[in-house]
């Protein structure tokens, strides 16, 4: 046991220093001070003190690391859908944070979680748009969607990315809210739609530690993202009205109809749809 | 070597007490059976838990613990891992989209695919499992010390765990709940320590497990209106 001064607390060096971060690296500065004055005159103290240098670097870098964590959501296993396809081609274009988004957060007091979603983002939205439009293209940045022959493209994006962990929660569980954002334009480049989306995942903390469950949780937050998008963005946005063939033979007709829409009617210039936090039934 | 032996006969006089004692639970188990049942051959059956969107906090290793207890034993069923069937009808059984009561089961079925692939899955009954283990009452104290020359722990500490869970039984065949089966496991735990701490554990989610498994391979398999 160590007594510290300077923070007026005891240290045991066992496994659990690790968990108190700022007292061990206190102590353990004020440990090498002590072994640096009390060195003896025979010289053999540069030694000891060396290796007590290495041995206390090496302490201190590990509590650092025991107050942080790192969780890389590799590609989420996203299954085909079961769902009959929209009849239109579209395009994608994706941000850049879409390619490689990370969240780091401090929980006050406590430990710093960085979360890396990397490509995941993207992937997760390649699969679902290929599987949900007759025609699908992914556009990078250098094309102008308004030159391809297409009925509409879309714009996802991150609006927020949130986290809760058991000592905030007062809960064994890990939850993650990820807010996406789904832009889409016309052929012509006008925006359709602005539809934000939030997205939940929440999964029980395991005996092995926080990561698992962190990371389990976010990748069930992008399956409901995966699922609302499916079951609702028709829906909420009319995607499907803006198929060229229909636009056009509904402006050849003499009637004034259009097509059904699939909003309120206040949809059509520019559709704002707010996140759907209910656990709506589609099957019911 | 009789130094070994007397050592050995000691730590044995330690351990052999926490494997063979353990602490006494109380348990429950019940069924509502509301349409006949049984299960052919090429039949199985899929653990589900309810979703987390409606506040249910079934800890996955207790519907791993079930689904393991009813693959297994006499009158074992075939039991469907929960993640292949979930991912062979993406999006419909998602913590969001899952249907939350049997009036749902005919809209499902009928749309594009979901029939074909629950056929082809041979998935005649899905199990809704609910409930969870909390712990309900607890208290004393137990301390422990190390230093140089050993150490050791003092002390008394107790907990009550309750195990609750309830699973809903879903006919797919039939498109209607064939009934549900819940149980009720509580059990206080003790931790008496003289230099070694004793544990007697009271295991009531294991038990609840046991117990519900049993339970559900009986009212599945066993047709009392027949």
């Amino acid at each position: 046991m160590l007594h510290c001064p300077r923070t007026g607390s005891k240290v045991i060096i066992t496994g659990w220093t690790f968990r108190i971060c700022g007292t061990l690296t206190t102590c353990s500065a004020l440990i090498y001070e002590r072994a640096t004055v009390q060195q003896s005159p025979l010289g053999r103290s540069n030694l000891t003190s060396n290796t007590l240098k290495a041995v206390l670097i090496a302490v201190f870098l590990t509590a650092l690391g025991a107050c942080s964590s790192q969780v890389t959501v590799n590609a989420p296993t996203i299954p085909d859908p079961l769902v009959d396809r929209i009849p239109i081609s579209v395009a994608v274009k994706f941000p850049d944070t879409f390619e490689h988004f990370v969240h780091q957060e401090n929980v006050i007091g406590k430990e710093k979680w960085t979360i890396d979603l990397g490509r995941s983002n993207t992937l997760l939205f390649t699969k679902l748009f290929d599987a949900m439009f007759e025609e699908f293209t992914v556009v990078d940045d250098s094309v102008d969607p308004r030159d391809l022959p297409i009925d509409a493209w879309i714009e996802p994006s991150i609006d927020a990315f949130e986290f809760s962990v058991p000592s905030q929660s007062q809960t064994p569980s890990f939850a993650v809210w990820i807010r996406y954002r789904i832009k889409i334009f016309d052929s012509g480049g006008k925006q359709f739609a602005n539809w934000p989306i939030s997205a939940y995942g929440k999964s029980l903390s395991t005996t092995l530690g926080g990561d698992d469950a962190l990371r389990r949780a976010a990748v069930l937050a992008m399956r409901d993202a995966a699922a609302l998008v499916i079951m609702q963005m028709d829906r909420a946005t009319g995607i499907s009205s803006l198929n060229r063939e229909t636009l056009s033979k509904v402006a050849a007709s003499p009637e004034p109809a259009m097509p059904e829409p699939a909003l309120p009617e206040t949809a059509p210039e520019e559709s704002q749809t707010t996140a759907s936090e209910d656990t709506t039934n589609e099957t019911g | 070597m009789s130094d070994q032996i007397d050592r050995l006969g000691k730590l044995l006089l330690v351990i052999l007490p926490c494997i063979v004692v353990s602490a006494c639970t109380t348990a429950r188990v019940e069924d509502v059976r509301v349409t006949a049942t049984g299960i052919l051959d090429g039949e199985g059956v899929v653990i589900m838990a309810r979703s987390y969107h409606l506040g249910n906090e079934t800890e996955a290793k207790f519907t791993r613990c079930v689904g393991e207890a009813l693959g297994r034993g006499a009158s074992a069923l075939r039991v469907v891992p929960n993640n292949e069937f979930v991912d062979a009808l993406f999006p419909w059984f998602e913590p969001r989209t899952a249907p939350s009561d049997t009036k749902g089961l005919p809209d499902l079925l009928a749309r594009p695919g979901v029939a074909d692939k629950i056929a082809a899955k041979g998935v005649r009954y899905v199990i809704w499992l609910d409930g969870d283990t909390d712990r309900v009452a607890g208290g004393g104290s137990l301390s422990c010390a190390a230093g140089p020359g050993g150490g050791g722990c003092f002390g008394f500490a107790w907990w009550q765990n309750d195990s609750k869970y309830d699973a809903a039984v879903w006919d797919l065949t039939a498109l209607q709940s064939a009934g549900t089966v819940s149980t009720d496991v509580s059990g206080t735990s003790f931790l008496p320590a003289i230099v070694i701490p004793i544990p007697l554990i009271a295991r009531t989610r294991a038990k609840a497990c046991k117990g519900l498994a049993d339970q559900l391979k009986a009212f599945i398999v066993t047709d009392e209106f027949a």
